[in-house]
């Protein structure tokens, strides 16, 4: 599978350069926005909807044109700067697919939803170069062209922060920049230093195109697992996984309350598909390697997000925590290394975005009616706010991983591939949903129920266009909760091929024991005849008196001649 | 007629969505009656279904049906399926019929309520999720049941959260209830792990012909469904939440905490019996030897409970455990059918209670009741039938199930059965302390000014009243089942054992037979009798007769069931609370204060440098030499003389 | 023996000149006597502007002519040349450079026009010695003999020297030339030792005689070439403010008008690196294995100390100061490849920070108000309220310092770590980078400021008018920063083919 017949094989594809445009149309938005004069504040946002609702019908317009397998689609390719080799290079794949989606459609969302407090101009223009860069990050299939956008995001988020956050708001963007930027300077050296690498050992001229580095590895196990750390660390920050996840909370706490949908609907999945994109995809080996430290960290982040998000006093410092909690299962799912875990990392990396953004909506709400966050100054909101009680519950139960809400598809099948892969971790992990019931409950009990404060007035409950704005989140909520299977139909050909790739490198081969095979087995009511006729054993029993053997024989005989019989 | 299946958990989904959208506009009573009609609905249905595979012989009675894929991953796949067997079929039939029958009684009970809809939806909702957990063909769309009527049972105890403590319980409950799920999960792991399905079929045939299952891995499935089980089942230790449970309106602790969703453990392990039969001895005996206990343990704390629920969920927590040493002991035919007939005393006598509680304007205490058999005569009557059910009085239905039950344990061991045996009598005994105390002796509530200080409501004299027809017509029917529910299943010969002979086909000859001679039986089954006419007898010593002194019996330390609840929640706020701070002390200080100690080494490190520029020449000019200088150094010390 | 005969023969005869070739440097020089001589001829009919005006036609015209040299030099049949009997080099890199120090005079020029009188300079002086610092430079950039690079050097630095202490009235400033002068003439004293001792090894001062009796003979001793490559090394990175060289940067900047330090951290870098280049890598090449880890220790020291002190600084151009300081620790780290790809990247970069630098200095120097003196840090706090183009600009050449991408300030960075990764010098390349996030904190103390910061003063805003030129020249910036950083392919291309070369006569 080398990169030019896969550029054949998307031949098929529109000839319309939908990448270019999801990418760019945000960027002509600010440039609309930047040329309006201020006072115009409807206009700006209005142009913000305009183009960004564009984008977003484009990425849901990709769902239908996506065509389910493993192949990059919707292929963009261009020489950027040919002497080193450097590309515009783009498309999509089952794994990007849905992230895409969530990007195109929470940023118009957000824009429609949430008005700034202030500076409404230059919100727009930076919202919008945001989603552009997120939009980037997720269809870049060159190194250079990745870098370029994973780092571009930090400005506008850098701004949306520093200019319309709360109190803190300067030290709070400005650790979330440097630690972030940290995080991608060893991750710059980590990708020149790969496709350097590449092309001397290769001898091919430089390049920085993700596939052909991935399909024809050509570097020593050594230096791979030290570029491997290269580009992990960043990703760990941007993820971000415990120990590097104190800037979170912070920025979180900081961020306007369009920010943190942003944030941890969009932003925070930059780190979780890098880890599966570039992590996985370039150094299958290393992955291999370091699964344990990571399946570890992923743990931790599950238990300790939980345990101090639990001790919270500020509501939106709590999902915070609640949040790393919740990526700490994708990590863990990547790290399974396996279909079921990597696909439940994927899953859950949308309904995580739609959840946790859902969340930090209400709590916007919750803010701007009652003008604080913190939990003990709230109470007995339910009585008089039923409505925004009753939402708050529903996005509460998605993300406490009920069944039948979304939350608990990738949740479930993270800690199934997990336990395929390395059942201890998985059996800790489960306890997560424990602690998350926790102090989810825990909050919303002090914050909804009990008796309303005499002294404050009754909380005003949602109006309809509130009502309005949140119906897309509960909406997804519930579908994606009963019906995933259109989602996980388009995610699973792309992982399932980087899964193999990944079993390719390995020397020992399978790393996670194969799970038996369902087919043509006995329908129950077949069962039913056999063991009717083959009944009578009683092997409780014989287990009772310790002895096994026996009755499974007896059951063998019963089943051998009757399946003689059958056939 | 199998295939209406779907229907059964569809009308409650209905009238979820219908109450959703209109609740508030139906208002009372319609929305009440919209959501009884949906049950009774489904239990036609359920009706439908039961002759449907009725009519086939018993090997073919068993019908799937898939309506959509649900979780399609690798080699994972879970349908949104439905299966209709002769236990699926059974608990839903008494699931539905309880239900709608509970809900017509919850219209006149929460009369006047504010959130008089919103009750039925979330009524609904459960038998909803209470179906699913039922009828579904995998373990998956099971545990979506599981954990939806896990969630109800939240909305439901906390329903009037103005007041703390409910909320208070309510969390309680969904957390505890956590625990278990979280041993379901682990348990789906291990099968999928094994098997490669969650498929109920699937697993069963695997199991049976492929004998997939080393005898460890049984093992550890059984043990972690156990614990699944313990969690809804309320069985020790994680018995905790039911007791405050009864935080929630009677209705509620009647369906969900007494007749269908604390049932559902038992449920789990009897369908997953095949797998039962492939573990090891000690995980089966681990759950009759816990269900013993709880039986033990929870009859000792009902012996001294003062509020009528309380004293009430005990007995629930102490009937499951009887329930669960017929599983633990391979006798799922009396496992469920304890469990039906569990189910229709039991919901009885809190709907009993809750009439009670209606007439006597929300007072729960006993010892402010007495002589109420007059003042609500139907109330009374209907009681009285559940009490005989309970009590384990021949004729009624309680007798059979519960002698059943006592036969498992006899099967398993002598001492057991003794155990249990006083557990019966314990059983009569606090239920004719309950029943006295409430409806006979002197009236003990006329006189209610004084300690009503604290209470505005009780400023009036409290006047007790017979409910509405919608209240005790319920109560009516239920006495009937009560009383004739043993019906479905007399042991004097294998013609009179209908459960017994439904149930067959999907015990895959799992059930044990107990090894005792009929005179035994007849022997064990009077010893039963006399035990529970011992209890009733000296009930009527202590509170008709007032021979003894009460204080003698109800001991406080029975009265907060042996400080258990105390001491775990002491160390949840002690300890547990203590580390979770310590936690979020060493997020805030140590790995943040890294971070931001980083920051200010570098702060502190430039200002060191910047006092090399001083300003003066002389300086500057020093460290051009010293710069010089190093660097001939360096290459002297290159130089090759 | 051979060397002796072979520099005896040459020395009898007069070498060939190729005016063409110098017409460049010939025009810029002429430039500066002539506007001497006019100026003291009509000493009050010259205004600031006519001066200005003047001396951008000038360096103008002394970039046009560069461009058919570029085509000759490129044209595969003719190729690089030299003339002054081999002592004068013009190739890609030569020309390369002499553009961009043109560029430079043409965009500085209308700063000096607008800035100087409120700094209290004038007459033509400035202008003057301007153009002579070019000059020299660019003589530095075409040196092919150590006379000649010394030569330009010295004409370069004395001219700066001046300019520095121009502000006659600002004591600040005449301490500034004076510490500059000192130090100046110390490391000049290094680098004109470090010529003789090589002269001494070698027996030559060309650069082609060098490398080829490098090439050629394998010395047993080679203590005394070592010892001038020690003394040409200080004397070098001393141009370039590189550490434990550079303190007298950050007080020059700050002590001397702005619109020269504006030049001095463009022109003098450009001219400084150049003569690095043509010295160590192509001329010394031979020994790069003995060089290139002093350069790498020096690279880090640089890039640590700059961004470092920058970070606590509490005035702009201080700050400034620093943050070229550390730059020219990345121009270090390629030079540190000693490759071709890592001269590439230093001409790249080079280029680049040009424009970022010019334009940040033009930003401050407007905002240092009438008195040109107001460059603290509080002082540009609120800019985006009072001047919104102002301080996006800023923020433009802000973060291309900090390397952000789709600022050309990244695709600099980016190259220099490529080639310095090519090399194989990964801690090198890290360590970069690392001083990359703590500069990058200087950057962001600046945004804060001009972002979400108010304003210290409401008083006036007036203060801040910008005139034409000015905003053009701000335009120019920011154009070449956002451009070259969307697409940097077409200065690629050039960078490429100025590749230094020495030919023999």
């Amino acid at each position: 599978m080398t990169f030019l017949n896969l550029l054949a094989a998307s031949s098929s594809q529109p000839t319309f350069p939908v990448i270019p445009a999801l990418v760019l149309l945000p960027v002509f938005g600010a440039i609309a926005v930047a040329l309006t004069p201020n006072a115009r504040v409807g206009l700006h946002k209005m142009l913000a909807t305009i183009f960004t609702g564009v984008t977003g019908a484009i990425s849901v317009w990709l769902l239908t044109a996506f065509k389910t397998n493993s192949e990059f689609q919707f292929l963009s390719n261009q020489s950027w700067i040919k002497s080193l080799g450097i590309e515009w290079f783009a498309g999509i794949d089952g794994i990007s697919l849905f992230l895409v989606v969530l990007t195109g459609l929470l940023f118009p969302f957000v824009i429609v939803a949430i008005n700034p407090s202030h500076d409404h101009k230059a919100y727009y223009i930076w919202i919008q170069l945001l989603q552009t860069g997120c939009m980037g990050v997720f269809v870049s299939l060159d190194l250079f062209m990745f870098f370029v956008f994973f780092e571009i995001v930090l400005i506008p988020m850098y701004f949306l922060i520093g200019k319309w956050g709360h109190a803190n708001a300067k030290y709070a963007a400005t650790k979330f920049f440097l630690y972030t930027m940290f995080g991608s300077a060893l991750m710059l050296v980590s990708i020149v230093s790969l496709a350097v690498l590449h092309s001397q050992n290769a001898d091919t001229d430089l390049t920085f195109n993700l596939l052909e580095i991935a399909t024809n590895p050509a570097i020593s196990t050594n230096a791979a697992r030290m570029l491997f750390l290269g580009f992990v660390i960043a990703f760990a920050v941007k993820v971000p996984l415990f120990p590097v996840h104190t800037w979170l909370p912070d920025a979180h706490t900081e961020a306007p309350t369009a920010g943190s949908v942003i944030l941890a609907g969009v932003m925070l999945k930059l780190g979780t598909y890098g880890f599966i994109r570039f992590g996985l995809f370039l150094f299958p080996e290393a992955s291999h390697f370091f699964a344990p430290l990571f399946l570890t960290l992923g743990v931790i982040g599950i238990v300790y997000g939980a345990i101090v998000a639990t001790m919270q006093k500020d509501l939106k410092r709590l999902v915070a925590y609640s949040s790393i909690a919740h990526l700490g299962f994708i990590i863990l799912g990547t790290f399974a290394l396996n279909t079921q875990g990597i696909q439940g990392a994927t899953v859950q990396m949308i309904n995580h975005g739609l959840s946790t953004g859902a969340l930090f909506m209400l709590v916007g709400i919750i803010y701007e009616r009652k003008h604080t966050r913190q939990i003990s100054e709230l109470s007995g909101m339910q009585k008089s706010a039923p409505v925004l009680a009753g939402v708050f519950t529903l996005v509460m139960l998605s993300s406490i991983g009920l069944p039948g809400l979304n939350g608990f598809v990738g949740e479930f099948l993270i800690l199934l591939g997990t336990f395929t892969a390395n059942r201890w971790w998985a059996v800790v992990a489960a306890t997560g949903v424990i602690l998350a019931a926790l102090y989810l409950l825990w909050a919303y009990q002090r914050v909804f129920h009990g008796p309303q404060n005499p002294e404050d007035e009754p909380t005003k409950d949602l109006t309809n266009w509130e009502r309005l704005t949140l119906l897309p989140l509960i909406v997804g909520i519930v579908f994606l909760g009963i019906y995933p299977k259109p989602m996980l139909d388009r995610i699973e050909p792309a992982v399932d091929k980087l899964v193999s790739h990944i079993e390719d490198t390995i020397e020992d081969g399978v790393f996670t024991e194969p799970v038996p095979i369902t087919q043509n087995r006995t329908s129950f009511s077949d069962l039913l005849m056999q063991t009717h006729e083959s009944h009578g054993h009683n092997k409780h029993g014989d287990t009772h008196h310790g002895d096994h053997d026996e009755g499974h024989d007896s059951d063998h005989h019963g089943n051998e001649n009757h399946s003689g019989g059958h056939e | 007629m199998t295939s209406l299946v779907w229907l059964i958990p569809g009308f409650p989904l209905i009238g979820f969505t219908l109450l959703l959208i209109f609740g508030r506009r139906l208002g009372e009573p319609q929305a009440g009656w919209l959501a009884t009609a949906t049950v009774s609905g489904s239990f036609l249905s359920a009706l439908a279904v039961f002759f449907g595979l009725a009519t086939k012989p018993p090997e073919e009675r068993v019908y799937e049906v898939t309506l959509f894929e649900w979780i399609p991953s690798g080699e994972l796949s879970v349908g949104m399926g439905f299966l209709a067997d002769p236990l699926s079929i059974a608990m839903a039939l008494f699931v539905t019929g309880v239900g709608a029958l509970i809900h017509m009684y919850a219209i006149g009970y929460m009369h006047g309520d504010p959130k008089f809809s919103k009750f039925f939806l979330y009524l609904n909702l459960f038998v909803f999720a209470m179906l699913m957990l039922v009828l579904g063909d995998n373990l998956l769309i099971t545990f979506l049941g599981w954990e939806g009527v896990g969630a109800c049972s939240y909305f439901l105890i906390s329903f009037w959260h103005e007041e703390p403590a409910n909320a208070t319980a309510g969390k309680k409950a969904f957390v505890t209830n956590r625990v278990g799920d979280w041993g379901f999960m682990v348990a789906m792991f291990l099968l999928f792990f094994n098997i490669g399905s969650l498929k109920y079929s699937d697993i069963f045939s695997s199991v049976i012909e492929a004998d997939a299952l080393t005898q460890t891995t049984a093992t550890g499935i059984v043990v972690m469904l156990f614990i699944g089980a313990a969690g809804k089942s309320a069985q020790f230790p994680l018995y905790l939440w039911l007791p405050d449970a009864m935080a929630g309106p009677t209705p509620v602790s009647a369906l969900i905490h007494a007749a269908t969703m604390v049932t559902s453990g038992v449920y789990l392990l009897t369908r997953m019996n095949p797998v039962l039969a492939e573990a090891a001895g000690w995980s089966t005996d681990l759950i009759w030897i816990v269900g013993l206990f709880t039986a033990l343990f929870a009859a000792t704390a009902a012996v001294a409970q003062n509020d009528i629920k309380k004293v009430l969920a005990y007995s629930t927590v102490s009937q499951l455990g009887f329930m669960f040493v017929a599983v633990g002991s391979g006798l799922y035919v009396a496992a469920i059918f304890h469990m039906i007939t569990h189910a229709f005393f039991k919901a009885l006598l809190f709907l009993g209670a809750g009439s009670v509680i209606h007439g006597m304007h929300h007072e729960q205490d006993m010892r402010k009741y007495g002589a109420l058999r007059k003042a609500m005569p139907i109330t009374a009557f209907t009681f009285i039938i559940g009490w005989l059910a309970i009590a384990g009085i021949p004729p009624f239905s309680g007798f059979w199930s519960k002698d059943e039950v006592l036969l498992a344990a006899w099967n398993e061991n002598k001492i057991a059965w003794v155990m249990l045996l006083a557990a019966a009598v314990m059983t009569a005994f606090y239920m004719s302390r309950l029943v006295f105390m409430t409806f006979f002796g002197e009236k003990r509530w006329g006189t209610s000014e004084e300690e009503a200080h604290d209470n505005e409501t009780e400023k009036h004299e409290i006047t007790p009243h017979e409910s509405p027809v919608v209240m005790w017509l319920p109560l009516v029917l239920l006495s009937g089942l009560a009383a004739i529910a043993g019906l479905l299943n007399l042991p004097f010969s294998h013609d009179t054992k209908h459960l017994e002979k439904w149930l067959e086909p999907i015990l895959f000859g799992n059930e044990v037979h107990v090894n005792a001679s009929g005179q035994t039986k007849w022997l064990l089954a009077v010893i039963a009798i006399i035990g529970a006419s011992v209890g009733v007898i000296a009930a009527i010593f202590v509170y008709l007769k007032n021979r003894v002194a009460t204080s003698k019996i109800e001991h406080a330390i029975l009265e907060d069931a042996w400080r258990f609840d105390s001491t775990v929640s002491s160390f949840m706020d002690g300890p547990g609370r203590r580390s979770f701070e310590a936690t979020t002390w060493f997020d805030q200080n140590i790995i943040d204060g890294a971070v931001n100690g980083v920051g200010k080494i570098t702060q502190r490190v430039s200002t060191r440098l910047r006092s090399t520029q001083t300003g003066l020449i002389r300086s500057y000019a020093l460290g051009m030499v010293i710069g010089a200088v190093a660097i001939i150094a360096y290459f002297v010390s290159r130089m090759g003389f | 023996m051979k060397q002796i005969t072979l520099l005896a023969s040459q020395s009898i005869q007069t070498p060939s000149v190729a005016w063409t070739g110098l017409l460049p440097i010939v025009i810029m020089a002429a430039a500066a006597v002539l506007l001497l001589t006019i100026c003291s001829l009509f000493p009050d009919r010259i205004t600031t502007k006519l001066l200005s005006i003047y001396t951008a036609l000038a360096s103008l015209a002394a970039l046009i002519t560069t461009f058919p040299l570029w085509g000759k030099v490129q044209n595969s049949s003719e190729g690089p040349y030299s003339t002054l009997a081999g002592a004068f080099g013009i190739d890609g890199f030569s020309l390369f450079v002499t553009m961009l120090i043109t560029t430079i005079v043409i965009i500085v020029c209308p700063l000096l026009s607008t800035f100087l009188e409120r700094e209290n300079v004038s007459g033509p002086e400035p202008y003057v010695l301007l153009l002579l610092a070019a000059t020299g430079g660019m003589i530095m950039a075409g040196a092919n003999d150590f006379i000649i690079l010394f030569l330009g050097i010295e004409v370069l630095s004395i001219s700066s020297y001046i300019l520095v202490a121009m502000n006659s009235r600002r004591i600040q400033s005449q301490e500034a030339g004076l510490k500059y002068f000192i130090l100046g003439a110390f490391a000049s004293g290094f680098l004109l030792y470090g010529i003789a001792l090589l002269y001494g090894a070698t027996g030559s001062t060309s650069f082609t005689a060098i490398k080829a009796f490098t090439q050629q003979v394998e010395l047993t001793n080679d203590a005394l070439l070592l010892a001038a490559l020690a003394l040409l090394i200080v004397g070098l990175a001393f141009k370039v403010a590189a550490v434990p060289f550079h303190f007298w940067s950050p007080d020059v900047y700050q002590g001397s008008p702005t619109p020269f330090v504006a030049f001095m951290a463009s022109a003098v870098k450009v001219s400084g690196f150049a003569a690095i280049l043509r010295v160590l890598y192509v001329t010394l090449g031979e020994y790069r294995a003995d060089w290139q880890p002093v350069i790498y220790a020096i690279a880090i020291a640089t890039l640590l100390t700059g961004s470092l002190l920058a970070i606590v600084q509490t005035d702009l151009k201080r700050m400034l100061a620093y943050s070229s300081i550390s730059h020219a620790g990345y121009l270090l780290v390629g030079t540190q490849a000693a490759s071709d790809q890592g001269v590439k990247a230093v001409l790249f970069y080079l280029a680049t920070y040009t424009f970022m630098v010019i334009g940040s200095f033009t930003v401050v120097a407007i905002n240092a108000g009438k008195s040109g003196t107001e460059t603290s840090l509080d002082s540009i706090a609120g800019l985006a309220t009072k001047k919104p183009l102002l301080a996006i600009s800023f923020t433009i050449f802000l973060l291309g310092q900090a390397g952000i991408p789709l600022t050309s300030g990244f695709f600099a960075k980016f190259y220099v770590i490529e080639a310095a990764i090519e090399e194989k010098s990964y801690m090198l390349a890290v360590i970069a980078m690392i001083a990359a996030v703590i500069g990058a904190f200087l950057y962001l103390r600046i945004l804060v400021k001009i972002w979400l910061s108010q304003p210290t003063d409401q008083e006036d805003s007036a203060k801040l008018t910008i005139p034409f030129e000015i905003g053009l020249v701000l335009a120019i910036s920011v154009v070449a920063t956002m451009f070259l950083g969307i697409w940097p392919e077409p200065l690629v291309e050039m960078v490429e083919r100025a590749i230094p070369v020495l030919v023999a006569s």
